[in-house]
């Protein structure tokens, strides 16, 4: 008797056990699935980004002329990009888009940080706190001014190699890449996820049938 | 690629594409044009004169320089080159595939899409009850 009640537990538990990694398996396919469907979705929204953006370069190009936007204009001396990426190499690849990162802008990131550095001070008086918060917020605002202002430069830096006076079209152009700059960034994200989870999935399945 | 230094975490990058003139002219507005001392570029601008061999040894580049993290190859390219982009399997740089202007993007041919589209298959679905 008492050896079957010891047999009837081995079987729960062994059957447990097979729940138990079944789940995971659901689990990391539904994790592959998902950032699949992610991946899919944003190259869709950058196909359409893209549309726009070179719909906006043929009409500056139908407004400026031909001649003033080609790539025989472009800047062949040496500089460096304005816009960059951060790569945080973990488990997974990380991206993190710099936009128009220059020596001005790093300066006033610096700023901002050594200003939220300060707010873990804490207060000595609730009046001069109040104080100094104003004097904080006013300097985020300056610090946050000064920075809109170097990007706009920076911007207008880089529509300069097609001439002074560009068309607003040409502009437009500008901002649709750059949102789709942005959407590559989490497509590059989301295609590290996909392939983590695949790698999972694949482990489980007991190897790829390449 | 045995030798290849990587990225040092959390510096800054760059995204190199190889791609049709509107795409790149585009993107280059957006701030993402590099030009070392070398005049080397971070970018190839894909025409009717451009060769394979060109666009093999631009791709061969970026994915073996230091300080790329991304290419941008667009689609119809990366097709003329599809078995030096499907035989790349590093995670740094990350090849993204894009549309272009005359030639919108197809999932049946991206190169991260063949290689896990492998799990839905019939067989590979039965093998595993």
């Amino acid at each position: 008797m008492e050896v079957a009640d010891h047999k009837t537990q081995s079987l729960e538990n062994g059957q447990a056990a097979e729940e138990e990694v079944d789940e995971i398996e659901n689990d990391n396919v539904l994790q592959f699935m998902d950032s699949m469907d992610a991946y899919l979705t944003l190259v869709h929204s950058l196909s359409s980004t893209l549309r726009q953006g070179w719909l906006d370069l043929a009409s500056a190009r139908h407004s400026m002329g031909a001649y003033r936007l080609n790539t025989a204009l472009l800047d062949h001396t040496s500089h460096p990009a304005a816009t960059s990426l951060l790569v945080d190499e973990g488990k997974e690849p990380h991206f993190t888009l710099c936009k128009w990162r220059s020596s001005g802008n790093e300066k006033l990131l610096l700023g901002e940080e050594q200003s939220s550095h300060d707010k873990s001070h804490p207060q000595l008086r609730h009046r001069g706190a109040t104080l100094l918060s104003e004097e904080k917020t006013s300097f985020e605002n300056k610090a946050s001014c000064e920075i809109d202002d170097q990007v706009q430069k920076e911007r207008s830096k880089s529509l300069s190699v097609f001439g002074t006076l560009v068309s607003p079209k040409l502009r437009a152009a500008q901002l649709s890449f750059e949102t789709a700059l942005e959407t590559l960034v989490e497509i590059a994200n989301t295609r590290s996820e996909m392939l983590r989870a695949f790698d999972k999935v694949n482990q489980k399945s007991g190897g790829s049938k390449d | 690629m045995a030798g290849r230094v990587q990225i040092p975490t959390n510096n800054s990058a760059l995204i190199a594409m190889i791609a049709d003139e509107d795409t790149v002219v585009g993107f280059l507005l957006a701030g993402v044009g590099n030009v070392d001392l070398r005049r080397k570029t971070n970018y190839l601008i894909v025409d009717s004169k451009t060769t394979v061999k060109q666009i093999e040894e631009a791709f061969k580049e970026f994915t073996t320089r230091t300080d790329i993290a991304v290419v941008l190859i667009s689609q119809y390219v990366a097709n003329m080159v599809r078995f030096l982009v499907d035989s790349y399997n590093k995670p740094i740089p990350a090849i993204l595939e894009i549309p272009s202007k005359n030639h919108p993007y197809d999932p049946a041919h991206d190169s991260i899409l063949s290689r896990v589209k492998h799990l839905f298959s019939t067989e590979s679905v039965a093998s595993r009850h």
